[in-house]
């Protein structure tokens, strides 16, 4: 049994590596896991501090000396920033004198970053420019030549324009950890007729009185639909049934919504991926966006980059929510992201960005910004009936009547393939997939593929 | 600024009208005090240009609008299961100018302070609408909300405010 001891958290030293893994049952998970300071702080130092978490998209700092500042966990603060050189940098945001957050306003463009206390100025790759005065400093032992006086570089990859960092030396490479779920990150940029997309038209951020896992759970939880969002589907459909048959315009805004209370028969056909690491997905054949008209001037721009046969590839890969466990959730059929940062054990902060297919038309990114304002804004009418189940469950595990939250659905019916599980739309693969990972990162033990629940508990 | 053709007290008492059906929520007739062609628009930023190419809190058209009064009392919106109350402070009316389809343009502050899910919260920022002057009576044919905190993360909010 290993001991752990964390100097910036001593209270995780109460609970050992074993008992931390033994959390997490084939078909079960302890209440903890939503309600534990102890096991949030934990979570951030193992999971948040290892896996390889969303930063931002290159396209947000397209010039030298563009850069944008976020955390990785609830607290690292790093600057994303492209260099002099045009290459593309995360640092921590930590000025290498004192201490000082070097850069505290989102997004902007330097020159350098100079320190608001003593003026110690860094080049945008994070080396030392200048230090004011430095004839205090001859015979100190102190030299600038250092690294330690640099700001300090976070570990960071790139996939098809998309930056991840992680604070961990040893995790897999980016695209190891990605594995066959990258396949989704693929088809977003590839429904670009240039192949590359960019962020445009701003960020939504909405505030979650929850446990982050919460928000995590529900991406690919298709059992909920057809309750959660009954209300909105149908104040939807009894307002269509109102409309006279010229209300074509009105019938087509309105039509956006229903597909939210789908059948729990078209979901089980649409399936859902597990990958290791905790990446999942719904949909691929099928999903709730298969349906959407394709504006004919994106089909011959598509069409005039990857000929016809390959466009009918790209746009009948239909995937609903892919979840890059923990930071990042993705609908490519739509080009909408959503990022996940946790504040708090019963708080976290979602973000949600969109993204512009280059070369497409730009009435398609408006069908984009429509989307994440309908359906992820603060004051839509689907995400604040989520949020609703999610805080009422952070409320609820407060109960001592279950020490457990069962997820049974399919098991031991996924089936298990090279690098990937498979199962039906509604199983709970996507919940036994996630927290694999996260017994694996938290217990430390080896990452493997879901393994479909062959075996028993 | 002046103008004899403008009655401003009967503005005002138009906008707090508005304010009284969003207080005690009816959103059947606040719905009715919009033009068919009426919007009702909360940017995310502060100089947010437009509600098309930009993402928003809130735009919605009168389609938004139709769907949102009936989801507002469907009995199976959890969300809603929460009664929302609000107290709306509306002051500094000015009459800003005039739009290209030559409505008029009415500017003032807000104050709301929301109740919702156990906590009091408290809204602030500048009203925008456009009105439509007809027969003495007038119609919002746009309005604009925008808070001072637009581009903090927000809470749900599940009332136009």
């Amino acid at each position: 049994m290993i001991k752990t001891f964390d100097p910036l958290n001593p209270a995780a030293a109460t609970i050992d590596d074993q008992q931390l893994a033994g959390l997490v049952q084939p078909t079960k998970l302890h209440r903890s896991l939503y309600i534990s300071d102890e096991i949030f702080e934990l979570e951030m130092s193992r999971i948040w501090g290892e896996a390889w978490i969303f930063i931002g998209h290159e396209s947000q700092v397209k010039n030298p000396g563009d850069y944008y500042t976020t955390h990785i966990n609830h607290r690292v603060p790093v600057i994303l920033v492209r260099d002099r050189s045009g290459a593309v940098n995360v640092l921590h945001n930590r000025c290498a004198h004192k201490g000082a957050k070097l850069v505290d306003t989102v997004e902007g463009n330097a020159r350098a970053f100079r320190c608001c206390y003593h003026g110690w100025t860094f080049n945008t790759d994070g080396s030392v420019l200048k230090i004011p005065n430095e004839a205090g400093y001859e015979g100190t032992g102190f030299d600038i030549k250092d690294p330690q006086n640099n700001l300090q570089t976070v570990r960071s990859a790139s996939y098809r324009g998309f930056v991840f960092a992680t604070l961990s030396a040893t995790i897999v490479d980016l695209p190891e950890w990605l594995g066959g779920a990258a396949e989704v990150f693929d088809n977003l940029c590839d429904r670009a007729p240039e192949g590359e997309v960019e962020v445009a038209g701003g960020v939504l951020r909405y505030e979650h009185d929850c446990n982050w896992k919460l928000f995590l759970e529900n991406l690919n939880d298709t059992m909920h639909p057809m309750v959660t969002h009954q209300s909105v589907v149908q104040a939807a459909e009894d307002y269509i049934a109102t409309l006279p048959p010229e209300a074509v315009d009105q019938r087509a805004e309105a039509e956006i919504i229903p597909p939210f209370g789908a059948s729990y028969e078209n979901f089980e056909e649409s399936g859902i991926t597990g990958f290791a690491y905790g990446h999942h997905y719904d949909g691929g054949k099928t999903s709730i966006h298969a349906n959407y008209s394709v504006n004919p001037d994106y089909w011959a721009a598509m069409v005039a980059s990857y000929g016809e046969q390959r466009t009918k590839e790209i746009l009948s890969f239909n995937t609903h929510n892919t979840l890059y466990y923990p930071s990042i959730t993705i609908k490519s059929a739509v080009q909408n992201v959503r990022v996940v940062r946790p504040i708090a054990v019963d708080k976290c902060i979602i973000e949600t960005w969109s993204f512009r297919l280059k070369g497409a038309p730009e009435e398609m990114l408006q069908r984009t910004l429509l989307y994440s304002r309908l359906i992820n804004s603060s004051a839509s009418m689907v995400g604040p009936d989520d949020l609703e189940a999610y805080s009422r469950i952070q409320d609820g595990l407060q109960s001592t009547g279950s020490e457990w939250v069962e997820m049974h659905r399919h098991y031991n019916r996924d089936e298990q393939l090279a690098d990937r599980t498979v199962g039906g739309g509604t199983s709970d693969l996507d919940m036994r997939t996630q927290y694999q990972a996260w017994q694996a990162y938290m217990g430390r033990l080896a990452h493997h593929l879901p393994t479909g629940g062959d075996h028993h508990e | 600024m002046s103008n004899p053709d403008i009655d401003l007290r009967a503005i005002e008492q138009f906008l707090y009208d508005e304010a009284n059906l969003l207080d005690n929520p009816d959103l059947d007739r606040w719905i009715e005090l919009y033009s068919p062609d009426g919007s009702y628009w909360m940017p995310v930023k502060p100089d947010q240009a437009d509600p098309l190419n930009h993402v928003s809190i809130f735009y919605d058209d009168r389609v938004m609008m139709e769907v949102r009064r009936r989801n507002f009392v469907h009995p199976r919106a959890a969300s809603k299961d929460h009664r929302v109350r609000c107290s709306h402070i509306i002051g500094n009316v000015r009459c800003t100018g005039t739009t290209a389809q030559g409505d008029l343009i009415v500017t003032s502050n807000f104050q709301c302070v929301l109740y919702y899910r156990r906590e009091q919260r408290v809204y602030a920022g500048t009203y925008e609408h456009h009105l439509i002057q007809e027969g003495g009576r007038f119609k919002i044919r746009h309005k604009k909300v925008l808070l001072i905190n637009c581009d903090a993360p927000h809470k749900s909010l599940t009332i136009y405010l």
